[in-house]
């Protein structure tokens, strides 16, 4: 895509010290637009990155430097304090278990049975797969708020309330539609020849499913691990409606017991917890960004 | 469709994940559906209202239609910085040649984060008393009148709670649209440009068209998106002061589980349903229009 336009670029580009007449012209414009486009795009990335950094900043300051501060100024003195506090007062270890529980269990949900309908959906094929395929539609488009009230009243009657499921059912179900949209788009890829050979091989669609379809869509499960896991790890909602006993919270929830917890927000030490409960996230996210990033093109893209 | 296949294995794969998906997700929408008739405080004895849930909600509620109008407020504000913002940044990031793949990381990074945190990180920067980053940056670039606690200043409380959700997924746009302008052939570009094409005319006539339906489904994602905004409103301001940053959503979700009103709850969760239904329609049928006019 781009080596085809590298040599053009570069001949506009060049310091070419002649001042023939017509070309000069075309070959200022594009430095005087790229200049300003790079400090456009430097402006704009510290506007999306300089809170974050700031908050982590904010989390090494004292309590007095904090109050008083010039809040862009550098910390007059480093301190870990906030973070010893943090830990006092919240359960953050147990926050980020039940997060990464929540987490596993919508996942493994979210992808297996993603992997099934879209296999039932694309390689299988039925009568009725349209209508099927538009019923999945339906919760792309719907809000969750939809099942708050709904979900809350057939918990509280059949015990569900504050427990892991009840977190991991609607966090699963309404991932679900993406993962099977996902899961057949990659389906289309897999030749059917493939499918046919081993069919006049006497494998039956269990089979296939097992020794053809699962291994080779290892990329895919990647992908929609990747996408989901930001938005369950997240998830605020689902949570605070839910979840109520200590011992469950995700978190989201976790995090909102530092404001106020004693009448007064101790903000250095909340923004430490903030601090601890985004790393797990931005270190995955960091690590496997090149993954993630396709994944999320490849979720919206092709829609 | 697969030769060997069974009428029972299409059941096998296609059963558990119909059922996860109708528990969590078609039964609860008809749950609202019924429930939207009916008055019910989860204590009591349901009783059936007909229409009168409906009815009080259109005519007689002024926070309902407050919220309303602040909704659309807010879609509006996500919507000029999300698409907006990444249309611009992906634009701008195509005529670059290094370091794209870091400026995509960076600006991916508050999509990461998790709704609290953010409405904290926000909470701190609005603040005036310390001093927040915002109040601050006015006072330096003189302009200090400007000065103000953003969030509980009526008139500029919607923006402030707008903000930070398009601050968050303008990078996942981006992303989404920058992949389409790659794929826009550079035969075409180069052609356009020999003849002459200004960067705007590249942008409109050649660009633009070719990244159309990527567009759409950028929009719709961000308009379904944007109306069901419910995290961040909810953590910083709870809707106040007043109902100046009510939404529809924490409306409804103070009247379910504040005011345990469930069945008028389920009445405005039914609207925000049809109001995502009918802007999917209206952005399909202006699209539509346009590209045939």
């Amino acid at each position: 895509m781009t080596a085809p336009a590298a040599p053009v670029t570069r001949a506009i580009t060049a310091p070419a010290p002649s001042d023939s007449q017509p070309p000069l012209r075309r070959r200022r414009k594009p430095n005087l637009f790229s200049t300003l486009s790079r400090v456009l795009i430097a402006l704009i990335v510290i506007v999306q990155v300089y809170p974050l950094a700031w908050l982590f900043i904010t989390s090494l300051r004292t309590e007095h430097d904090f109050a008083t501060g010039d809040p862009f100024a550098l910390p007059k003195a480093i301190t870990f304090e906030n973070y010893a506090r943090a830990f006092e007062t919240g359960n953050l270890g147990m926050n980020i278990l039940n997060s990464f529980i929540v987490t596993m269990g919508a996942n493994l949900l979210i992808v297996l049975l993603g992997m099934m309908a879209a296999y039932a959906l694309q390689v299988l094929g039925f009568r009725f797969s349209k209508i099927v395929r538009s019923l999945f539609l339906i919760g792309i488009i719907v809000p969750v708020q939809i099942a708050l009230v709904p979900l809350f009243i057939d918990y509280s009657t059949i015990n569900l309330l504050d427990t892991y499921p009840s977190m991991i059912i609607p966090l699963a179900g309404f991932a679900l539609p993406m993962s099977i949209y996902l899961f057949s788009s990659f389906f289309e890829y897999i030749p059917r020849e493939t499918y046919e050979a081993a069919s006049l091989d006497g494998a039956g669609p269990y089979r296939i499913f097992g020794l053809i379809t699962l291994p080779l869509s290892v990329n895919t499960v990647v992908t929609v691990v990747l996408v989901n896991s930001i938005f369950i790890w997240n998830d605020f909602i689902f949570a605070n409606t839910f979840v109520l006993s200590e011992e469950l919270k995700t978190i989201p929830l976790g995090l909102q017991n530092y404001i106020g917890a004693m009448g007064k927000t101790d903000w250095t030490a909340t923004f430490a917890a903030v601090c601890v409960t985004i790393t797990p996230l931005l270190l995955v996210f960091l690590v496997l960004n090149k993954a993630m990033i396709q994944g999320l093109e490849s979720g919206a893209s092709k829609g | 469709m697969l030769p060997n296949r069974s009428r029972l294995s299409v059941l096998v794969f296609l059963l558990p994940p119909l059922l996860l998906y109708g528990i969590a997700v078609l039964f609860p929408i008809m749950q609202s559906l019924f429930l939207s008739f009916f008055s019910w405080n989860g204590i009591s004895d349901m009783e059936f209202v007909g229409l009168e849930n409906y009815v009080r909600m259109l005519t007689a509620d002024d926070i309902f239609w407050r919220s309303f109008f602040n909704a659309l407020g807010y879609l509006a504000i996500c919507l000029v910085l999300q698409l907006g913002g990444a249309l611009l940044v992906a634009s701008l990031l195509t005529s670059m040649r290094r370091g794209r793949e870091l400026i995509k990381t960076l600006y991916l990074l508050p999509a990461v984060i998790s709704t609290v945190a953010i409405a904290f990180l926000f909470v701190r920067i609005y603040s005036i008393e310390p001093v927040g980053l915002l109040n601050q940056l006015l006072h330096w670039i003189g302009l200090g009148a400007l000065e103000r606690p953003w969030l509980s200043d009526i008139n500029t409380v919607l923006a402030a709670v707008s903000a930070p959700e398009g601050w968050r997924f303008t990078g996942l746009y981006m992303l989404i649209i920058y992949a389409a302008l790659l794929s826009v052939p550079q035969e075409l570009e180069e052609a356009a440009r020999l003849d002459g094409a200004s960067r705007w005319q590249l942008f409109t006539k050649i660009r633009f068209p070719h990244i159309m339906p990527v567009w759409i489904t950028t929009t719709i994602m961000a308009t379904t998106y944007g109306l069901r905004g419910f995290d961040i409103p909810y953590l910083m301001t709870n809707g106040g002061p007043g109902q100046s940053s009510e939404l529809l959503t924490t409306y409804m979700y103070k009247t379910a589980f504040t005011s345990t009103d469930f069945g008028y709850a389920s009445t405005i969760a039914v609207f925000i349903v049809i109001e995502c239904l009918v802007a999917v329609g209206l952005i399909l049928f202006m699209l539509k229009r346009k590209a045939d006019a």
